[in-house]
Formats: structure tokens, sequence, C-alpha cells
């Protein structure tokens, strides 16, 4: 690796930039998984139709699941590295810290807490769904997994569901903060357009997470 | 008497062209003789600063020390108005000559015109240097600087940053020292007092520190020592000075054969916010620039117990206006603080302290509508509301004199070089290029003109002409300049008395303040010397000191600092005594007119008087520098 | 005003430490008449006068210019960096904001990279490092063009003015939850950034200082804005972002040949 590039992944500033870059990828691919299961608002065909599509696409489907592997592990594990650094730099903790209420808010202070929260909640989505009961199906002559029916079983249990809204609102609380956070990273910061993209931000956290928690909530209601 | 030792070393020839010709004859060193001298620069502010860069970049070895943790907290930092410089950007007619011309008259013709002119002649590099260094100026919209009047200047030279200006130069002189210590041709030492100079066959060549966090004394030596130490204010206790602010180091020198220049010349601000109790540890400033909007005001009779926006037109007196009806509210500064004191020895201040007079924005505000106040004093009214609870826009402001400058000092010569070879003072601690009085905006110029301008040239001419011999810490001038330190500690912390340092502090600052202060007279002056000798006595038998000297201990720091202080004390109110006239910042009683106008005596006082330390028992010795004017007229300051 | 309104009394509970290795612990003090138009540090010479005289030691504590502007003084008060009132430092907090019988805790600064010395002092020496490492413009005395040779808008000036008013007091290291220094960092970059006087020395000036940073073991910044909030400038988030931004190009954008020497 040449000099400059060792620089930048192991300064300060280049690996904050690297989780702002790969948290916005991930939003980026919230946004998509999410418009991709309001199929399951419509029919179970639809969303088993979706999926099968998706599926189909080949080698094209290792290529978009690594890199979704990647990010998120680079995401994680940058985020770990700074974690730890940063509590480092305090040294001796104070005996009385309180927030002024003009900067630190809620959502910042627990960026690493809601992101343990989301890896956990990660690693059981796939277990649940991805590796969970495999069902099949067929539509207009297709054999296809009935992977509508692998999720409307799970979000039977109320305690399953409570734990994907849980589970949501934590995923609300970091992008509220990381959204608008990577744009500042990255540099962009302006007394017109910021506040605006803090509203985005917002915006952006409620929709995502609001709507999978939705998703989640319906199905329950809804019944198998 | 005169002193052969007070030779100012002024150039002959044409005053314009005495500057160039001292630079030409002067001595220069090698290049590659350059790295085997070392400097020591105590004091990090204006002067000490751009002494220091400007000396590591030229090659030599400079060991800097500081007194705060890091030298960008130096007093400088707190100048707010800005600093003069004759560019003569707008076009108003200034010039060289005008500015030199100006500095002269403010200083009521008491400081030497070749220092003076040469003080002005640099004043435009500094602003050159500065932006460079990416000093924020403020600028037009068109991208060019802007310039302002400043203390009743005709002129608009006056370059500023905000109200921060200090602190932008004192930055930009920080960060080229900050450059110089990367390369490592600097060696800082912070969080060190200099608690003594070395001076080895008659030439400065090192001093003796204290690490304030260890308590430890440390050796320096040097092949010369520059003094850029500033200002001696805190011997008033009260002044706008910092905390640590002293005279330790140019006292110390003085007792090692430097002698001590005008020390009773003092400058007193009018627009500082009043004494509010006994507790009080400093006083700060409020721009001189409210006087231009703000009109200054006392009740007519005494015992007033309404509020000032409840006393009617006629129950007040605008006594500015009344006395100097050309002049009013922006008479200078000496004629505004003196008279705010007569109003108050009258009886006639307000607040509970009865030492304070009104500064009211009422009829501004009534004129030019409250937003335009607020856009040019918005931030001054903000910081008055923060130390004094009252809002500006409602209720009068209360303001009172305070110390503010020191113009007197160590004596130097033209080449910044006091009367110890080798130990050159810059900036406020030397007596200055100020005279009697110093203008707004000049401080910070003639600190960075002595440190980048100046000190380069004369410096090099000292060690290119001079023999300095090879010289290690063992030496025992080194031992016995330690010991002397050492045993004034164990001195302290033996006496185990009953008062603080900062009892004795406060009682030498009464002294100063009512018998030294804006207005003197042979009986108070007499009363100041006896007073403060037996305050200096019980001192030194009643003071307590805790702790060790091997620890981070201010208190021990404090003893020190108001030891010396007491001495000074005494002298300043001799040398106020000495000087039977009135001028600029030295006001004595005897000497004015029918109408309470200052009478300078050109006939006796055209002179720097400079004192000699003879010892502990025994009187110092007053030296005169007779003043030539050669350029300008004598006259007389009038603000009626 | 007088003595008839100092009628407030103040629990304190302050930080003592003798030395860095020594074991520190909080000390409890009761101090009366302290009057309303006290400064917060007048408050403590008067606890620390009656220390003195009575034997004790005084309680050390950074402080100087005492008018807002050389940023010495430092005291994490109830939590809050300067007290946490806007734009105000430790020495022009006044004690009106306080009630008697209100309990104040009094803290130092807390970072790795400002050990403590004593008491309530710490060394901020790390400020000094992360300036040498490029926070100058490289103009030697002697060299500088007509001050006017360079025109620079109002609001350029003006916002360079904005970042250049740090006072250098930590208070954005010690409140922010990660002990990172990127405001101080970031102002000082941004101000000569905007200036183009600054321009020849940009990328190398953001390259090294934020090296010089993370190595002075500092955090990371991760746009809390507590920093912001407890600024006595009030130096806003903006300038750490123009710091990002310079950093980035540097990175992209410049390179530095390794050369032989010029001869003679």
């Amino acid at each position: 690796m040449s000099s400059a590039v060792s620089r930048y992944f192991t300064s300060s500033i280049g690996r904050k930039q690297l989780i702002a870059l790969t948290g916005l990828g991930l939003c980026g691919f919230l946004v998509a998984h999410l418009l991709g299961n309001f199929t399951l608002f419509i029919s179970s065909d639809a969303f088993n139709l979706y999926a099968h599509k998706l599926m189909s696409l080949g080698p094209l489907v290792y290529v978009a699941e690594a890199g979704l592997a990647g990010m998120f592990a680079l995401h994680l594990g940058l985020a770990i590295k700074m974690t730890i650094e940063n509590k480092t730099a305090r040294g001796q903790k104070y005996y009385m810290k309180t927030r002024t209420g003009r900067g630190e808010t809620l959502m910042s202070a627990t960026m690493p807490y809601t992101g343990l929260i989301l890896f956990v909640f990660l690693v059981l989505h796939i277990l649940q769904f991805k590796f969970g009961p495999v069902y099949n199906t067929e539509i207009d002559g297709v054999f296809m997994r009935d992977l509508y029916r692998t999720v409307v079983e799970y979000f039977q249990s109320p305690l399953n569901t409570a734990w994907y809204v849980i589970a949501m609102s934590a995923a609300a609380m970091h992008t509220a903060h990381g959204f608008q956070s990577a744009f500042q990273t990255f540099g962009f910061n302006h007394g017109t357009w910021t506040p605006k993209l803090k509203l985005l931000g917002i915006a952006y956290a409620v929709f995502v997470a609001g709507g999978f928690a939705a998703i989640s909530i319906f199905l329950h209601v809804k019944g198998a | 008497m005169t002193s052969s030792k007070l030779d100012s070393k002024v150039p002959s020839g044409d005053l314009y062209a005495k500057w160039d010709k001292h630079k030409f004859e002067s001595k220069l060193v090698n290049p590659a003789n350059k790295r085997k001298f070392t400097v020591i620069v105590v004091g990090t502010g204006l002067a000490g600063g751009s002494a220091a860069a400007t000396l590591a970049e030229l090659g030599y070895n400079v060991h800097a020390f500081c007194i705060q943790d890091t030298p960008r907290r130096a007093h400088s930092i707190a100048a707010q108005g800005g600093i003069n410089g004759a560019k003569n950007y707008q076009n108003d007619g200034d010039s060289i000559k005008r500015l030199f011309y100006d500095t002269i008259k403010g200083g009521d013709y008491r400081s030497r015109e070749a220092n003076v002119y040469r003080l002005a002649q640099v004043s435009n590099n500094i602003i050159d240097q500065m932006v460079a260094q990416g000093v924020p100026f403020a600028r037009e919209y068109g991208g060019y600087l802007d310039n302002r009047s400043f203390g009743g200047s005709q002129v608009s030279r006056t370059f500023y940053a905000r109200g921060q200006t200090g602190q932008q130069l004192l930055l930009g002189a920080y960060s080229g020292m900050m450059k110089m210590v990367n390369k490592g041709k600097i060696k800082m030492f912070s969080r060190r007092e200099m608690m003594d100079l070395v001076v080895v066959n008659n030439q400065a060549r090192g001093i003796i520190t204290r690490n304030l966090v260890t308590g430890e004394l440390e050796r320096h030596v040097a092949d010369a020592v520059l003094l850029c130490t500033g200002g001696y204010g805190n011997v008033f206790f009260l002044s706008t000075n910092a905390m640590a602010s002293n005279v330790t180091a140019a006292w110390r020198s003085h007792k090692r054969g430097a002698y001590m220049a005008n020390p009773c010349f003092t400058q007193i601000h009018p627009t500082c916010i009043p004494v509010h109790g006994d507790y009080q540890s400093k006083l700060t400033l409020m721009s001189e620039s409210l006087r231009n909007d703000g009109r200054v005001w006392v009740p007519k009779k005494q015992n007033e117990t309404r509020k000032p926006e409840e006393i009617p037109e006629e129950d007040r007196d605008y006594y500015l206006e009344r006395v100097y009806p050309s002049f009013g509210n922006l008479a200078p500064r000496d004629v505004s603080s003196r008279q705010a004191k007569y109003r108050c020895d009258e009886g006639l201040g307000v607040g509970t302290t009865k030492k304070a007079v009104y500064l009211d924005f009422r009829d501004s505000i009534k004129r030019d509508g409250l937003s335009t106040i607020a856009g040019k004093y918005g931030n001054l009214f903000e910081m008055y509301e923060r130390i004094v609870g009252e809002d500006p826009y409602k209720t009068p402001m209360m303001i009172y004199p305070a110390v503010h400058y020191t113009m007197g000092g160590l004596w130097v010569d033209y080449n910044l070089q006091s009367t110890i070879p080798g130990l050159h003072v810059l900036g406020e601690a030397n007596f200055s290029d100020h005279g009697a009085n110093r203008l707004g905006a000049s401080a910070l110029m003639q600190g960075l003109a002595d440190g980048y301008f100046v000190i380069p040239y004369t410096l090099s001419n000292y060690l290119a002409s001079n023999k300095i011999d090879k010289l290690t810490t063992d030496h025992d001038a080194f031992k016995e300049a330690e010991t002397r330190v050492k045993l004034a500690d164990d001195k302290l912390f033996g006496l185990k008395g009953k008062r603080s340092v900062d009892d004795f502090h406060k009682a030498l600052g009464h002294y100063m303040w009512e018998e030294v202060g804006m207005a003197r007279n042979e009986a108070g002056l007499k009363k100041a010397i006896t007073g403060i000798r037996k305050l200096k006595e019980e001192f030194w038998q009643d003071v307590n000191v805790p702790g060790t000297a091997g620890e981070y201990n201010f208190e021990l720091h404090k003893a020190n600092r108001v030891a010396d202080f007491l001495e000074l004390g005494e002298l300043m109110a001799l040398d106020a005594l000495e000087r039977n006239e009135s001028c600029g910042g030295h006001f004595r009683e005897e000497f004015q007119t029918s109408d309470g106008e200052a009478v300078r005596n050109d006939e006796s006082f055209c002179h720097v008087a400079a004192w000699e330390w003879s010892g502990e028992k025994a009187a110092p010795i007053r030296h005169v520098e007779e003043l030539k004017f050669e350029n300008v007229q004598l006259a007389t300051r009038s603000y009626k | 005003m007088s003595d008839a309104t100092a009628n407030m009394t103040i629990y304190l509970k302050v930080w003592r430490q003798a030395s860095a290795t020594a074991e520190g612990k909080f000390v409890d003090y009761k101090v009366d008449h302290v009057s309303p138009d006290m400064s917060f540090l007048e408050m403590f010479d008067v606890l620390n006068d009656q220390l003195v005289k009575k034997g004790e030691s005084p309680i050390a504590f950074d402080h100087d210019c005492r008018e807002g502007i050389c940023g010495m003084c430092s005291m994490m008060i109830n939590g809050k960096a300067h007290g946490g009132q806007k734009g105000t430092t430790t020495c022009q907090l006044h004690m009106r904001k306080f009630k008697s019988g209100d309990a104040i805790v009094v803290e130092p600064w807390r970072a790795k990279a400002f050990p403590l010395i004593k008491d309530l002092v710490v060394d901020r020496s790390a400020f000094d490092k992360i300036i040498q490492a490029g926070g100058f413009i490289s103009a030697q005395t002697g060299n500088a063009p007509d001050a006017n040779a360079n025109l620079i808008p109002k609001t350029v000036a003006d916002e360079a003015m904005d970042a250049a008013a740090c006072i250098g007091c930590g208070a954005c290291v010690a409140s922010c939850p990660n002990g990172s220094a990127m405001l101080f960092m970031g102002a000082k970059i941004s101000q000569l950034a905007l200036l183009p006087q600054g321009q020849p020395e940009a990328p190398r000036r953001a390259l090294n200082m934020v090296k010089s940073h993370d190595e002075l073991l500092f955090g990371n910044c991760t746009n809390h804005a507590e920093c912001e909030a407890t600024c006595p400038k009030e130096i806003g988030l903006e300038h750490i972002a123009r710091m990002n931004r310079e950093y980035t190009k540097a990175t992209f954008t410049y390179h530095e040949k390794a050369r032989g020497g010029d001869g003679a």
C-alpha cells in the first residue's frame, strides 16, 4: 500500500469517512430492501415472486451479498476500533458529566449501543429468514421458495414482533444521527442546507425504520 | 546626575535616514556562525514571540521562556482595539511623519525622537508581516483592509481584527514560534519564571528560572538575554493586567545593574468596569470606542438614591461636555480619567462603592435606534451584562478608570540594550517609545516593531562586535544567583506569619492607587514612600507562605512577585516625587493651571529619569538622559 | 455589591490531587459570604485565602487574564466545561448564575492527552504540538508583500476570524464524549485554508496536523457537537467540516516526491 493510502486508512478522519461511506451504503441498501418488502403488503405471491426474481440473478447475488457483508464488516470493525479509542482518549472518567443540551443528543450518545443492537438483530435476521424454515410454492407453474410463509409464521409470535419493533427503533436512532453525520464527516456543512439535511435524516429514519416495523406489525395482525 | 552609561547611541544625521544608516553600519553575523550563538528570550508576548521566531529563522538557537503553560496566552492577547500603521490606505493624509509626530505629541514630549521615528517607519512592515502570517484583519467587501480612527486620532490608521486584535497578532507570532520549535531552532520552556539574571564579566550571560510545576531552580546560559516580560501595572494590585503579569524579571535585572527609567509613567484607562467588592481580583477594560456614542455623567447632588434612568436631565452633570466643550466625551484618556476621579472625590460617584460614573447610551439609542447601537457595541454590552448583571440598553453602564499600561520600564538605548551589555529589553518592559503617555493602538505596534524589525539587526551587531567567552552553568555566577533565589525562598518559608501574600499586595495597591495614581502630590507621595517602606518591613516579618519550594506552589510564586512590587512601588513614588511637573500620565497637583490643566516643565524635566539600584540600604541614584527635539516643536496639549 | 449582598453559601466538591502520580480525591468545602457579583474564580480566591490562613494547601487552578481571552482557565463545573453558559469561560462565569445553598462539583479537564499536573491544573501542551505540526503560514520575517496585495472578501475574512477566535482552552476536548481535539484543530486548519496566504501549505498542513492529533491520543470526532456547544468562542462544526474537506482533498491530490538536494 502506498503511504498516502495507508495514511488515509489509519487516520482518524480517513477511518470515519469510511464509516460514513459504508453507513450511507447500508442506508441505501435499507431503502431498497424496504421497497422490495412493501410487496408483503400486496400479497404472498407478489412477495415470493420478488424474492425469487432476486435470487435468480445468479452470481450477481453473491457479488451483492459479498459487497454488503464487506460494507457491514468494515463499518462494524472500524466503529468498534473507534469506540475503544474514544473511550481510552478520556482516561480517567468524570465524576459528573452532563450535556449542555445544545450538542450531544440521545441519538448521538447511543450510537455504539444502537449499533450493537443492530448487529445482533442482523445475525438473528439472517438466521431466521435466509437460513430459516424452507417451504416451497408454485406460482404460474414456476417452483420457488415460499419465503412469505417463513416470514408470516415468524411474526405470529408477539415477542418476535416486539423484538423487531425494538430493533427498528434502534435503527431509527442510529440512522437519524448517522445519516446527517456522514455529510459532516465528508466535509459538507452549510448554513442553509445542513439543517435541511438533518431533517431529511430524521425523515429517512422514520420512513425506513417505521416501514419495516409497520410490516412486522401488519403481518402479526393479519395472521397466517 | 547625567551618566556616561546613558548613551542613547542614536545615530547621527538626518532623522529620516538614521535607521537605514544604522542598519547598514551594524555588523552582521555570518550565516554559518549564527548557529553557534544561543539567545535567551524571556516572555513570549508580541515582543518576545516575534523576536524568538525571527531570530530562530535567522539561524540563532533560541531558548524561549514563558510563565503560562503555552506562549499563546501572554497578556498581549487581551488588547482589543487595534494596531496602528502609517499605510495611508484611506488617503486621509497619514504618513510615517504624521504617525511619528502624533506619537511624540501624545507622549507629551518625553520620548526619544529617533526611536519614535523608527517605530513609525517599521509600522508598515508589521502590517504586511502579520497579514502574510494569516491574521484575519477586518476587510471591506472589495477585499481591501479596513481601518478605523482610534483614540481621538484625526486619521484612520488603525488595523483591527474584531475586538481581538491583540489575540490575533499574538497567535500570528505564536504560530511563527511553533514553526521554529518544530524545526528545532526554538527550545520552548513553559511554566517557567525568571528569578534572576546572571551577569559575567559585565555581560548578561544567563538566567535562573523556576520550573513552576516542580519548583526546581534551573540555570540557563546564553550569549545574550532578551527581556520581553511586559509591564508592571499589577503593582497597583488591581489593573487590567493578567494575574501573572509581574515585574520580577525586570526588577531583578535592575538589581543586577539595569537602570529603571521613568517608572512613574503609568497609563490609566478611563473606561473599565468598576470595582465591586474587596474580593475583586482584576479589572476588565471596556473598549474606548464606547465613548463615541456614550455620554458620561454623574448626579448633581450627593447621596442620590434614584435609579439612574429615573434621574431627570436637570439633575445630571455631563461633566466632560461641560468642562471640555470641544472634545466632550472624547477627551483623552488621562484627562477623562482624572475628571472621573474628581467627581468621585466630590462625593458624586455612583454605585454601591461610590467609585463609578455613568456612561449612558440612552440618547444615542434614541437618535440612532437600538439596532444601530447594538450593531456597533453588541458584544461589549453582552460582556458588560455578563460581568455586572445589568442591561446597558436599559440602564446606564458604570465605568471607572483602571491601570492599564506602564510607559516606564528598563532603560534601553537605540539598540534596545539596557545598561547591562547583552541584556536587551523589548516591548512594554522597556521604558519605551511612548514617553509619558501612550496613544491607543500603539502598544501592539511597539512590541512587534522591537521583536520583528529592530532586534534582529541590533542583536547581530552586538554579537558580532563583542567578545563573548565560552561559559557553562557551572560558573560561580550561576551558583551565586541560584543561591540568592534559594535563600529568599527559605526566608519566606521561615517567616510563618499571619498575613497572606494577597493581603500585602492589596495594601500596596491601596497606597499606589490613592497616592501614586491619577493625581499625585508631594505630601501623598511622601506618605506612600513611608507607608510602602513600612509595609515591606512587615512583609518580611509576617507573610505566610504555605507548602514547600519543591512543588507547584503559587503562594511562593506570588510572594516573590509581591516582594519585588513593594520595592518597585517605592521607586515609582520617588520618581513621581522627583519629577516636579505634570506630563502625560503623570499629573502632579502642584503643577496645573487655574482650570486644572497639566503644566509641563520643559526647562528642568525634558529628560528621561533612569534609576540605578544601589543596594537594599542605600537610596537609588537618579540619572538623566536629556531629550533633544530637533524635528518637532514642543507645544502644550489642549482639549478645551 | 458590597458585603451586604455577599450572603450566598456554596457547597463545593473539588478534585484534589497533589501531583500527577499522587492519589486524587474529592474534598468538600463550604464557602460562606459569596457575593453574586463574584466571578467563579474569585470565589476560589476567597476559599484559597481562607485555606492559606488555616495553613492548608490552597487549590491549584489555571487562570490568567480573567477576561475570557487567554484560554488559561479550565474547570469542569457540574459536569459542563466552563459551567456550560453559552459563550463564557470559567473566569467570566459569575456567582449570580447559582443559588445560595447550591452544591457544585468542580473537576479538572479529563483527557488522556491532557495529563493532570495538580488539583485542577492539566497539561495542555498537546495543543502546541498540533500547531507545531503545521498550524502556521511559513512567512519568514521580511518576506511579506504589501498587506493589500492579496484581496480577501469581507465574508471570507469574517469566517476566518470566526475560526481564529479560538483561545486554545481545551473545553472542546474536555466536553467531547470522545476526548477529541477536532474543533481546536479544525478551527486552525479552516482559518488558514480560507485565506489565500494559507493555500501553498494547505495540503501538508492538513495531513501533518491530523497525523499529530491522532498520535497524541485524542479521540475521534463522531459529530456530537458538544464541543461547539461549550466553546467559549462559539466556534462551529463547519470548521471541522472544512478540515475534513481539506484532509480528503490533500489525501487524493497531494503528493510529495522525494528529491535530491538543490546543489549550490
